[in-house]
């Protein structure tokens, strides 16, 4: 289905084949399932690219118990442990109240074995799905997740299991928890993904000294919002390096708030730009941001967002592909 | 998004709130400190103040620097002079940011948020009861019973036998006929308001108003227990204080102890005119959860939790309820914060 959208043309982007009316990408665990924000006056589905769906599992799922989230400096810890009433009821139910006419509708794929991730993706193949990302960096799952996501092997494996489930776009999002995140970009390239997502949330913690207990229910979580930015910025960085030649697009995420933040991540190497914690404290700053990107165009006699990407100018020798020396 | 979309996301079978939720950027009209660190603060907020209804919230920026909003329940909304009120205690850093701002200062709000109370024309006894920050929302509720005026259905049956219409504001559920169902000043003369709410209100810190005599008798409490909340006897609506810190006219216990003292002196056919309303802390709302199933009342109570998005997108905010088909896990800001006692505890 085709998107129609009345934004600028300058703001589209291609990604895996798909139009995408501005690089804004709505984040998984964000906007429920695409739906919630619409009812907000003056907001709309039609100024975001893509909207990722909350993580979804085979079967469903209650999540973590309360409290779920709490603020930090410059952002906010969650633990939402992927409540979602399973993979079927999500084809069943949701799917078709979605409007696909306002934008492209990503799933967001989790799963606590290599099974059970493919069976999911396999179910979304068949399904009016856009675009299917797999999370292989949920911090806030016992079993999977960042487990999966941390290990360069296991991601292979996990990437691979769902490109023998789908011929959709299959992005696969990064976990910041580790090392060397361009080493695991490279083998998921080569077990199949067509794009990245990063980066994930941070695991992190925060603790009531009265009660001398953790705030979240979960004991951890995952820490999103401006206060993760810079390391976001670097990992997106490091993983272009990684997909530069081979043309594989990179959705951006991690603390943007504006503009400014969002140009940031497209100079180092994003194709698109996703908006999640920010949403919270203002859920109209989508049109600011579009607004702010095209502001950017005219100033640097840019014609589309495409020049953008990748654009940075390093100082000196480029910087080695990931943080270790083994690149 | 449909009803059924919303099952399949909480796997229940209990709507949420899907009305069109208004982001404005309003302004301080009035920022009033009281003593316990509470605040009253009144905004200018038309589309909220034309849409709130009681048990609703708003999620406000408190200060820029902060990456999160806070939600704060409604206390009063009045949509001809298009404001809205709310009562916070300054606990946490959002609230103790809120609590310097001043009139003539933006601060960006969205709402009206939430699943409101729902009265029920035959249980026409509304007991009110609030605790702390829990008091606003039955502030709130109480204002909007007493312009609820009449019902379809005309008088109450449980009106006390052989008063007025006009009177039937003042009658408090239990009095004796002819004890003292008072008219209410300020009441439009032959005006029917077929309530016959009951206030409870309890604070550890001092209350945000200046007490007072109650002017109305409420049969079954005891006589010493006579302090009131003025705005409410303005109202012509009776209520009672209660507070362990020895507060003169105010009653020394909980809430529901007072509350209870009060049921016990119901009759049978008065009882099943009962509804019960809470809002508060939640040790407070499990007491008085119990007490509505000692004396068999229905009971709804508002809910918090610490919230991130406050309009159902992240589903950070939940309580764990009861459904037929088993546990599960409710958003306190669109399932709730109004929810079915029996579900919560
Ligand atoms: C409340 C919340 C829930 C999230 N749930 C998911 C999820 O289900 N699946 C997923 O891949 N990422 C999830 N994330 C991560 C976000 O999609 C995003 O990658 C991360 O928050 C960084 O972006 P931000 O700083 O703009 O929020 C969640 C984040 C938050 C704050
Ligand atoms: S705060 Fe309730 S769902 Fe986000």
């Amino acid at each position: 289905m085709t998107v129609d959208s009345n934004l600028d043309p300058r703001l589209s982007v291609d990604f895996c084949g798909l139009n995408f009316a501005t690089p804004l990408v709505l984040l998984s665990g964000c906007v429920g399932f695409g739906e919630e924000y619409t009812r907000i006056h003056g907001f709309s589905n039609r100024q975001a690219g893509a909207v990722c769906l909350k993580g979804t599992t085979l079967s469903p799922r209650l999540g973590n118990a309360p409290h779920r989230i709490c603020e930090t400096p410059g952002g906010m810890i969650n633990a939402i442990g992927l409540q979602n009433p399973g993979v079927d009821r999500v084809i069943r139910d949701i799917l078709p109240t979605l409007d696909f006419s306002e934008t492209r509708f990503i799933a967001n794929v989790s799963g606590s074995s290599i099974e059970e991730y493919y069976e999911v993706t396999r179910r979304f193949d068949d399904s009016p799905i856009d675009a299917i990302e797999i999370n292989i960096s949920c911090p806030n799952v016992k079993e999977g997740g960042v487990a999966f996501g941390n290990d360069v092997r296991m991601s292979a494996q996990v990437v691979a299991a769902c490109r023998r489930a789908t011929r959709k776009p299959l992005i696969t999002k990064l976990s910041p928890n580790q090392t060397d995140i361009a080493a695991n970009a490279r083998a998921c390239l080569e077990a199949g993904a067509d794009a990245f997502a990063a980066i994930n949330t941070l695991m992190g913690m925060a603790i009531d000294i009265e009660q001398r207990m953790p705030v979240i229910g979960n004991n951890q979580g995952g820490l999103s919002g401006p206060a993760i930015k810079p390391i976001a910025l670097l990992k997106v960085h490091q993983i272009y390096q990684v997909c530069r030649d081979h043309g594989i697009p990179i959705i951006g995420q991690g603390g943007i708030a504006s503009a400014v933040d969002a140009l940031e991540f497209l100079i180092a190497g994003a194709s698109a730009v996703g908006i999640g914690t920010a949403l919270f404290y203002d859920p109209l700053i989508l049109t600011q941001i579009n607004q702010g990107i095209l502001d950017y165009l005219d100033r640097h006699d840019l014609a589309n967002v495409a020049q953008i990407t990748g654009s940075l100018c390093l100082h000196g020798p480029s910087l080695p592909a990931c943080g270790c020396e083994s690149a | 998004m449909s009803a059924g979309v919303e099952d399949a996301m909480n796997a229940m079978n209990h709507g949420s709130y899907r009305d069109t939720l208004f982001v404005e950027e309003t302004e301080v009209l009035s920022h009033e400190a009281f003593p316990g660190d509470q605040y009253l603060l009144r905004l200018w907020s038309p589309e909220c103040a034309r849409r709130a209804r009681p048990g609703q919230f708003v999620h406000i920026t408190c200060d820029p620097a902060l990456p999160l909003r806070r939600p704060l329940s409604l206390m009063r909304a009045n949509p001809r002079e298009s404001w809205i009120e709310i009562l916070y205690k300054a606990v946490g850093e959002g609230t103790r940011l809120l609590a310097r701002r001043k009139p003539g200062d933006r601060i960006s709000s969205i709402g009206p948020i939430g699943q409101p109370f729902q009265v029920h024309p035959e249980r026409p006894r509304p007991l009110l009861i609030g605790g702390g920050v829990g008091m606003p929302p039955m502030v709130f509720l109480a204002d909007r019973l007493r312009q609820t005026p009449g019902m379809p259905s005309g008088m109450p049956s449980g009106a006390a036998p052989g008063s007025a219409p006009g009177e039937v504001l003042g009658t408090v559920p239990g009095s004796a006929p002819g004890a003292a169902p008072s008219t209410a000043p300020g009441t439009a003369p032959g005006r029917v308001t077929a309530w016959s709410p009951l206030v409870i209100l309890g604070s550890e810190v001092p209350f945000p108003f200046r007490a007072q005599p109650s002017q109305f008798i409420v049969p079954g409490l005891p006589p010493a227990v006579i302090a009131a909340m003025p705005l409410l006897d303005d109202w012509g609506i009776p209520s009672r204080l209660a507070s362990l810190q020895g507060y003169p006219g105010c009653f020394q216990g909980y809430v529901t102890d007072l509350a209870r003292s009060w049921l016990q002196t119901l009759d049978a056919a008065a009882l099943a005119e009962v509804e019960v309303f809470a809002c508060g802390p939640h040790p407070m709302l499990a007491a008085v959860a119990a007490l509505a199933r000692d004396f068999d009342l229905p009971c709804q109570v508002s809910l918090e939790e610490f919230m991130a998005c406050g309009v159902g997108g992240c589903a950070g905010c939940v309580v764990e309820v009861k459904t037929p088909e088993g546990p599960a896990m409710k958003r306190v800001c669109v399932d709730g914060p109004v929810f079915d006692a029996r579900m919560v505890f």
